[in-house]
């Protein structure tokens, strides 16, 4: 440890200045116009944006989105990590490399193929077609069930990848312990298994929650201008109508989301014994 | 039983989250003339016709320049920065700390917005110099991370004892820190540049005349035509990317960095 205060903070404030000037900065201008009338500061920007029904059904069809998507992560994430971390040591090792390598590849490339799965002409309808069960092609594309399926591809990873370092954790004698003590699975999952993940389920929540909230790819993709979302709202309020005060008000919102479901989750988690 | 259980899920799971990816890779590889799979026959017609459309390429190597060079500024800004806050008492360590993270806590798509209204408009940036800015910043968090655990792992005495024989400080620092923390300036170095070369939210308003990052030009390209070119690019770029982290897997066992 050095003492030497002014050498450290010349080494550390060229990037605290950089994010600072160039990143928060501009930022919080941008958050802060929404608040800012000719008259002084006002609260209409929200209010008129929460008048519009449009906007009503984008911000809970978000909010509902990212509670799905985080909740049917975890339910599909703790089956998945309770697998791998069952697994021997190289396979172990493989399946995990698997989990994680959808995360490298670009989201438009995963997004987009999923048009190719469920598109006019693809998999899904064709197989619908072919078995007889409709007669023209449903439309998948565009609904929120494909928004929802894409998300979900997207952002699993982050959970499993959160679930598995903390189920590494269990100590390994304790749930056959619960068994042979007569708890049902069901028992050992809430009274065990939960407790003791419940930092890497707050991590991946808080991850794919964020992700599904902030993602501009997956609904622009799969959901169009049918299915808008907050970002991609955003997005529209700016090139079509150069309405800043909602992209001011959207960001906020998209902001505000992220950390308190972050707080929240944290306080979920300590709440419990 | 139940390991026939176990590997039923994780088929699922895995199926579900890699599968579209082998789709791309085939649907890219079709005969005919739109997207379909199973693919009207195979030829790798799509993969060539990539190469050969203009805005791609521009688009490729604009994303290419942003990724390299603004790692390499990021990484310049990060390691002074991770060193300072690892290895000196500073007051509001903390502060700063908060400071270089923030970009990843907030969302892309604000950034873009904020740099094209403050930055772009009124004090005359580029939109070069601006998506220059916004993917350093971005990279920023993951530099300082990345960084700063392996100089985590590395002992403080061996630069004093540098320090001691008649190094000068700069000198402990080249001859004794770097070459220890190599590996964990590549791995931020990787993880920076498929992070940024991947990024769309943060360039989807910081685009000009002519000046498109590689995946807002294919969201334009797929918006006019449903050819399979997409796919076949999509499926090249991914294998981009894991060749990368894999030749660093193999090279230096980049997870035990990340």
């Amino acid at each position: 440890m050095f003492l030497n205060t002014r050498e450290g903070l010349a080494l550390a404030l060229p990037a605290a200045f950089f994010s600072l000037l160039l990143f928060l900065v501009p930022v919080g201008i941008l958050l802060s116009e929404a608040f800012q009338s000719d008259t002084g500061w006002t609260l209409s920007g929200y209010t008129d944006f929460f008048a519009k029904p449009l906007n009503q059904v984008v911000f809970f069809r978000t909010l509902k989105l990212g509670v799905l998507v985080a909740g049917t992560a975890a339910v599909i994430g703790y089956a998945a990590a309770f697998c791998i971390v069952n697994l021997g040591p190289t396979a172990r090792g493989r399946v995990f490399g698997l989990v994680v390598l959808p995360l490298m590849i670009s989201p438009v490339a995963r997004t987009y193929a999923w048009i190719v799965i469920l598109g006019r002409t693809g998999i899904v309808n064709d197989a619908i077609v072919g078995l007889g069960l409709s007669e023209t092609p449903i439309r998948l594309l565009f609904t929120e069930t494909a928004v929802f399926l894409g998300l979900l591809q997207l952002f699993m990873p982050l959970m499993i990848i959160s679930l598995v370092s903390a189920m590494e954790n269990i100590p390994r004698d304790v749930i056959p312990a619960a068994r042979v003590l007569g708890a049902s699975w069901l028992q050992v999952f809430v009274r065990v298994i939960l407790p003791l993940t419940k930092e890497g389920l707050v991590i991946g929540g808080t991850l794919v929650f964020t992700g599904a909230l902030t993602a501009y790819i997956t609904p622009a993709i799969l959901g169009g201008s049918k299915v808008l979302m907050l970002e991609t709202l955003l997005y529209q309020r700016v090139n079509v109508a150069n309405d800043f005060v909602s992209a001011s008000v959207i960001a906020m919102i998209l902001m505000v989301m992220s950390f308190s479901a972050n707080l929240l989750l944290k306080r979920i988690a300590s709440a419990r014994r | 039983m139940r390991n026939l259980a176990n590997w039923l899920i994780l088929g699922l799971t895995l199926t579900f989250l890699i599968g579209p990816f082998l789709i791309i890779i085939f649907a890219g590889a079709s005969a005919g003339q739109s997207l379909a799979f199973p693919p009207d026959g195979l030829s790798l017609k799509w993969y060539a016709k990539v190469f050969t459309v203009e805005s791609f390429r521009a688009s490729f190597m604009l994303s290419m320049f942003l990724a390299v060079f603004g790692t390499l500024t990021a990484l310049i800004l990060g390691i002074p920065a991770a060193y300072a806050l690892n290895r000196y008492k500073l007051p509001g360590d903390e502060t700063i700390r908060t400071i270089v993270a923030a970009p990843i806590i907030v969302p892309g798509i604000i950034v873009g917005l904020a740099l094209l209204r403050y930055l772009v408009v009124p004090l005359d940036f580029t939109v070069t110099m601006a998506l220059f800015m916004a993917h350093t910043a971005l990279v920023l968090p993951y530099a300082v991370r990345v960084v700063s655990s392996s100089l985590h792992n590395l002992r403080a005495d061996m630069e004093e004892a540098a320090v001691l024989l008649g190094c000068s400080r700069l000198q402990a620092f080249m001859k004794v820190v770097l070459p220890n923390i190599r590996g964990g300036v590549l791995a931020a170095f990787i993880l920076g540049f498929v992070t940024s070369f991947n990024q769309v939210p943060v360039s989807l308003f910081l685009s000009g005349p002519g000046v498109r990052t590689l995946p807002i030009d294919m969201l334009a390209y797929m918006e006019i035509t449903y050819d399979p070119s997409v796919a076949a690019l999509s499926a090249m770029l991914a294998f981009m990317s894991l060749a990368i982290v894999f030749a660093a897997e193999r090279l230096l066992g980049f997870s035990r960095y990340v």
